[in-house]
């Protein structure tokens, strides 16, 4: 069984018109974005780049046009994607939204939830959150505990959610509650598009190590939803939320988050490096250039209507551990001086403390290797 | 895939799958009889006309079967003769490209040597070899030439780069046989009233074994495209590369799963690993092809690196 036969990516349109759109759109920006903003550049925020990107017709791509979107295909969407990841645009604050927020409300939401988020969306103005996780609930997610009781009046929520990125400039968390008291496991969960400012909740942030406020804490003390707040089918969030992660582990950003560091260490060592560095330079390039190739093959395979679960864990599992070891091997290789204020010394302490994360958010390599194994059969 | 190309490659998958544990002296023959030779020459100089894809497709089934003869040297050098107007002598034809050992030298009637954008063919008795062997136990002969070529013609053809996109391509099938024989130990070996393949820390190492055969297959199919379209030195030289990583990675785990049976010269594993490890050094090893990769980026810039690869994919589509 050949385990990763290569599909070919043959995305229709002008693609180097498309690339040169963002490139061009982000040398409008970029004057202000210091570099450390341009590092993990999909976890920063930039609302002015946002809606730019909105404006520019960038966002919502593939959505219908009735709902603020384009109509243009996943794969020219993904084209956007590498670019701004390549080229370090802080695209975090509409990310998620567009990401699987706005696809999950076209694949199971009803015709007002699409009408009331997914142009705002479209727009780079309403952006969006993920409520998995909880104190009690990380890898082993199916055993959430944060609950929503049906009454006459509507949904009332009571739990805790926790570590969700960007919580405190979202407008609305897709989350997942158990809505079937007592039950077990995947049975009895559903997902519901919380609107954040619904009396009854509270966002504290977590300062995480970087000295950042990216994620948060939320809590939700008896708040009262509208019985519309339900997305998909009652009990059915579990399958919802393996269909959400598909789209969350497959993409670009998967093995694009120290990019930065790769384009300050080339442009620092100049056009003619010693042997060890110019070494250096073709290992990181051996793996990014694989990476990218794998990871083009399973967007490909996606918009073929396949479902490459296997292939979509293996890209994020190897993809984290190349983001991951890019700033330790470029520490080990360089004399850096992490509290130096060049580009490079800047970007490498950055990253490097950053990159922890890399593995953990989205599913952990242990998580992400089981599923690989089921996959091949071996559980 | 093309109707061709499941011809070809079901033929293929069962010659090699017969020649499986042959020696040379009985391999050898039966893939010249069979054509594979003129896989690359164009059907009105009388080859089969197939694509570099054919080739992959066929070199990772030798990978696969560990064929113990040469094939993609044939190849190539019956392919580079064809494209100089050269006709190719009866035989064996094996490749020399620069300051590299000749595999299967001492049986070849001829050998095909490209350098400085000249190629050259020598016969046999042009040729001296001192005889050595890879880990496998294949012909990995040095050559000296001691007599004028045969023939000549301009040539601006990589030699270096089309015999490490064969071991990459090798590699992928190798590879795949590996996992495939520590998938079937894992399952069915029994130890602690278990099979193996229930340990957490088997599945793990064993999706680590996966990712590393996936990241060759990938990058595989990705030169085969680079070099249909017309240029794939880049792409060769981080697949070479990535490739050596792989085997860094998987050769370890391959062993690891299955105890010392793998360790055995009766068992099929080690004809693969073995192979390998040779080919990871075969037609430059890591830090030829990192260096020679990173020098190139360097040259293109810290923004240049991504358009360039993007360039390459795109090109491709166009
Ligand atoms: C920067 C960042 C952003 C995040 N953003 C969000 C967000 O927006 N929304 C959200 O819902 N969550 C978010 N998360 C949470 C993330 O999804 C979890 O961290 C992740 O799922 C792991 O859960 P955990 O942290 O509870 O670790 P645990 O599940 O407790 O795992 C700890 C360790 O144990 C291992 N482990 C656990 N179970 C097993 C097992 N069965 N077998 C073997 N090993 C195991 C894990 O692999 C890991 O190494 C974010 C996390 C980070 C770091």
């Amino acid at each position: 069984m050949q385990i990763f036969p290569l599909h070919p990516f043959r995305p229709e349109g002008d693609i180097p018109a498309l690339r040169q759109q963002v490139r061009d759109l982000v040398a409008s920006h970029e004057a202000n974005w210091p570099v450390e903003l341009r590092a993990n550049c999909w976890f920063s925020f930039d609302e002015e780049f946002s809606k730019a990107m909105g404006r520019a017709g960038l966002l919502g791509m593939t959505w219908p046009k009735q709902y603020g979107g384009h109509e243009r295909t996943l794969l020219e969407r993904y084209v956007v994607l590498e670019e701004l990841l390549a080229i370090g645009a802080p695209a975090g604050l509409h990310w998620i939204a567009d990401r699987q927020t706005g696809p999950l409300l076209l694949r199971y939401g009803t015709e007002s939830q699409r009408e009331k988020y997914l142009p705002g969306m479209a727009r780079g103005e309403v952006y969006a959150c993920i409520g998995l996780s909880e104190p009690g609930s990380g890898s082993d997610l199916a055993s959430v505990r944060t609950s929503a009781k049906k009454t006459n009046e509507g949904w009332r929520i009571n739990g805790q959610k926790v570590w969700t990125s960007g919580a405190h400039k979202s407008h609305a968390a897709l989350t997942l509650l158990r809505t079937e008291e007592g039950s077990e496991r995947q049975a009895g969960l559903s997902q519901m598009m919380i609107d954040l400012d619904t009396p009854g909740i509270t966002i504290r942030p977590i300062i995480d190590m970087t000295g950042s406020h990216h994620f948060n804490e939320i809590w939700f003390e008896d708040v009262l939803l509208p019985h519309d707040a339900l997305v998909g089918e009652e009990g059915n969030g579990w399958k919802q939320v393996v269909a959400e992660l598909a789209l969350e582990r497959s993409g670009p950003e998967r093995y694009l988050s120290s990019h930065m560091l790769l384009v300050a260490l080339i442009d620092a060592v100049g056009p003619e490096p010693d042997a060890p560095t110019a070494q250096l330079i073709g290992r990181l390039t051996a793996e990014m250039w694989t990476l990218r190739q794998m990871s083009m093959s399973t967007i490909a395979k996606l918009a073929a209507g396949e479902d490459p679960v296997v292939e979509a864990a293996i890209v994020k599992d190897l993809g984290n551990a190349y983001e991951q070891a890019l700033p330790r091997m470029v520490q080990a290789a360089v004399d850096a001086d992490l509290s130096g204020k060049s580009d490079l010394s800047r970007l490498l302490t950055w990253i490097l403390v950053a990159s922890p994360s890399f593995s953990l958010r989205g599913g952990t390599p242990e998580v992400l290797r089981g599923i690989i194994a089921k996959g091949l059969g071996l559980r | 895939m093309s109707d061709n190309r499941t011809l070809l490659t079901d033929m293929a998958a069962g010659l090699f799958a017969d020649l499986s544990s042959k020696p040379f002296a009985e391999a050898w023959p039966q893939v010249a009889e069979a054509g594979f030779s003129t896989l690359l020459v164009p059907e009105d100089a009388g080859g089969f006309g197939g694509d570099w894809g054919d080739v992959l497709a066929v070199l990772r089934l030798a990978g696969l079967n560990a064929l113990a003869a040469p094939l993609a040297e044939p190849v190539i050098a019956h392919w580079l003769l064809a494209g100089a107007g050269i006709a190719a002598p009866e035989g064996l034809i094996s490749i020399a490209a620069p300051g590299q050992l000749v595999p299967y030298g001492r049986h070849a009637a001829a050998v095909v040597h490209v350098e400085s954008g000249t190629l050259s063919l020598y016969h046999a008795d042009a040729c001296t070899f001192d005889e050595g062997l890879s880990p496998a136990g294949e012909p990995w002969d040095a050559v000296s030439f001691t007599a004028a070529a045969a023939a000549t013609a301009a040539c601006d053809v990589d030699l270096l780069a089309l015999g490490a996109f064969a071991r990459v391509a090798q590699a992928s099938g190798a590879l795949e046989a590996a996992f495939t024989l520590a998938i079937d130990h894992v399952n069915t070996r029994v130890q602690f009233g278990r099979a193996l393949a229930k340990f957490q820390a088997v599945q793990q190492a064993m999706a680590e074994f996966s990712e590393e055969a996936a990241a060759v297959d990938a990058s595989a199919a990705a030169c085969a495209a680079a070099l249909d379209y017309g240029d794939a030195s880049f792409e060769i030289a981080a697949a070479k590369l990535r490739m050596g990583l792989a085997v860094d990675r998987a050769v370890p785990i391959a062993h690891r799963m299955h105890g010392a049976i793998g360790f055995t010269i009766e068992y099929a594993l080690n004809h693969l690993t073995r192979r390998l490890m040779g080919w990871r050094s075969e037609f430059g090893g890591d830090a030829f092809w990192a260096e020679r990769l990173g020098r190139r980026v360097a040259g293109l810039g810290g923004h240049g690196l991504w358009r360039e690869m993007a360039a390459r994919t795109d090109r491709l589509v166009g």
